[in-house]
């Protein structure tokens, strides 16, 4: 069985292959377009999606030495994200499925995420709790099966990584926000500012903004101007913000393995690359006795080999699809998130 | 609600309030353009309107740039924040989401973009006074 599975959500183009149940490639826009177009810094943009998918589905052919008509099952995402930026990769996906007469599966890129850790060696064992952290969505979820989701909880205005984003910005380190704090933040004393944890109503939910405010209060009581920050201080901030961001997410998270049975924790999205959130998750791992699954850093981010692996349960699971599905704005729209 | 609106806000509850009675004002198809710095509670007032609909599901859309969310009415949640070139928005289809005419939108950041926002709008406008305290100000522009 062949899986072609193909990501087009937001910023990053993705193509990728799973052959009999192997990963055999999976290609990333701002990691290998450049061996394609020679260095072109892709832009937020449906036409950038458009222009780089064909050149990553061919490569991917390529390196795997599969044909085309080999393909046995085509996954794309449908949503949630930009309508025009999911449409290039859903569409594509739909016509190459049809001209091939193989099924198409649509893929919700949440549940991308929440089974990352299945293209790991060690996978996570049912039940089990997942916290997902990227720039745009934090959610805590009890994943039961393929198919049974429970969302516990999730943010009620930032992401963390928007949070990581916003931070950065504000002290000058720049984009991508968590990569810049982490470096920045290595090896310093994270007491410099008692940053707080947000409170919510729902016990697990997450809220982010007021730590993001506080921090750019802070900046402006004390230096005035963000550009009049010393460097060292600049890093001490970082530090006590990224200390504070995780508390926040760690919190939750254990709260949850308190209150529920689980067999294994995963831990997803962008920002799992985060290595003091991954530490912070092994030592819950080993405290409570849980299995920990944390996928590396090529499955953390945007990717398609989890789109090919996620539509690959759902056509085990006998759902089918017709070629009118379309692509969708919201997580609520279609998904097995209860 | 007469505008211009102008009110010191001490409180959530007191934002939620003036969310409240403003939402009131709004037809099936309003552009709201949300300005004032960081965390002065753009997306809180977002959050607040769209709770008086039903919808319960609102997040920033910082990230995303376009959230987009539904209970017998349409919402369009833009945010600007991390558009750089005008060219990206009219790439995501931003003229055609204003084009539909049974959505609500609101666009935080609007000001930095305002070649592209609709004549007719509303602007809410918030301003930092203490770590407690913000003023908003609504105006109704024709």
């Amino acid at each position: 069985m062949n899986i072609l599975g193909i990501e087009s959500s937001c910023d990053e183009t993705s193509v990728a292959i799973i052959s009999e149940g192997k990963l055999l490639s999976n290609l990333i826009s701002s990691q290998d377009i450049h061996k394609v177009f020679g260095g072109v810094v892709p832009e937020l943009s449906s036409r950038a999606h458009l222009q780089m998918l064909l050149p990553l589905v061919k490569k991917s052919l390529n390196e795997t030495g599969i044909l085309p008509n080999q393909i046995d099952l085509v996954c794309a995402t449908a949503g949630p994200g930009l309508i025009g930026a999911l449409l290039v990769g859903l569409t594509f996906a739909k016509a190459f499925a049809y001209s091939i007469g193989k099924p198409f599966v649509p893929v919700n890129h949440i549940e991308g995420h929440i089974f990352s850790g299945f293209l790991m060696e060690e996978k996570p064992e049912f039940p089990y709790l997942c916290l997902v952290v990227s720039g745009g969505h934090t959610l805590l979820l009890l994943v039961e099966g393929d198919t049974e989701i429970k969302k516990l909880g999730s943010t009620i205005d930032d992401a963390a990584g928007e949070a990581f984003d916003k931070v950065s910005k504000m002290l000058g380190l720049g984009y991508p926000g968590g990569q810049k704090i982490q470096e920045t933040a290595m090896n310093q004393r994270s007491d410099f500012v008692d940053f707080p944890i947000a409170q919510c109503k729902n016990e697990f939910d997450f809220s982010f903004s007021g730590l993001k405010t506080a921090v750019l209060r802070f900046i402006q009581k004390e230096y005035g101007d963000p550009a009049k920050i010393p460097i060292k201080d600049a890093a001490l901030i970082a530090a006590s913000f990224q200390k504070a961001a995780i508390e926040a997410l760690i919190k939750k998270t254990e709260k949850a393995i308190l209150k529920y049975k689980i067999s294994s924790l995963s831990l997803v999205g962008g920002v799992a690359a985060n290595e003091l959130l991954r530490n912070e998750f092994k030592k819950l791992s080993i405290k409570y006795k849980k299995k920990l699954v944390i996928p590396s850093l090529q499955f953390c981010g945007d990717n398609a080999a989890m789109i090919a692996y996620r539509g690959s349960k759902l056509n085990e699971a006998n759902i089918k699809y017709n070629l009118d599905f379309n692509a969708f704005p919201s997580m609520n729209d279609y998904s097995f998130i209860k | 609600m007469d505008f211009p609106f102008k009110r010191i806000l001490s409180t959530e509850n007191e934002t939620k309030f003036v969310a409240d009675f403003f939402s009131k004002t709004l037809g099936g198809c309003d552009t709201v353009l949300l300005t004032g710095d960081l965390g002065t509670g753009k997306t809180f007032f977002v959050r607040s309107v769209c709770s008086n609909w039903g919808i319960e599901n609102v997040s920033s859309p910082s990230f995303a740039i376009v959230n987009e969310y539904h209970n017998g009415k349409k919402i369009f949640h833009f945010d600007f924040y991390r558009i750089k070139k005008v060219e990206e928005l009219f790439d995501i289809g931003f003229e055609d989401y204003l084009s539909r005419a049974e959505a609500v939108t609101f666009i935080e950041w609007a000001d930095l973009f305002e070649e592209v926002l609709p004549k007719n709008n509303f602007h809410v406008h918030f301003d930092f006074i203490d770590n407690f305290t913000r003023e908003i100000t609504i105006t109704k522009n024709e």
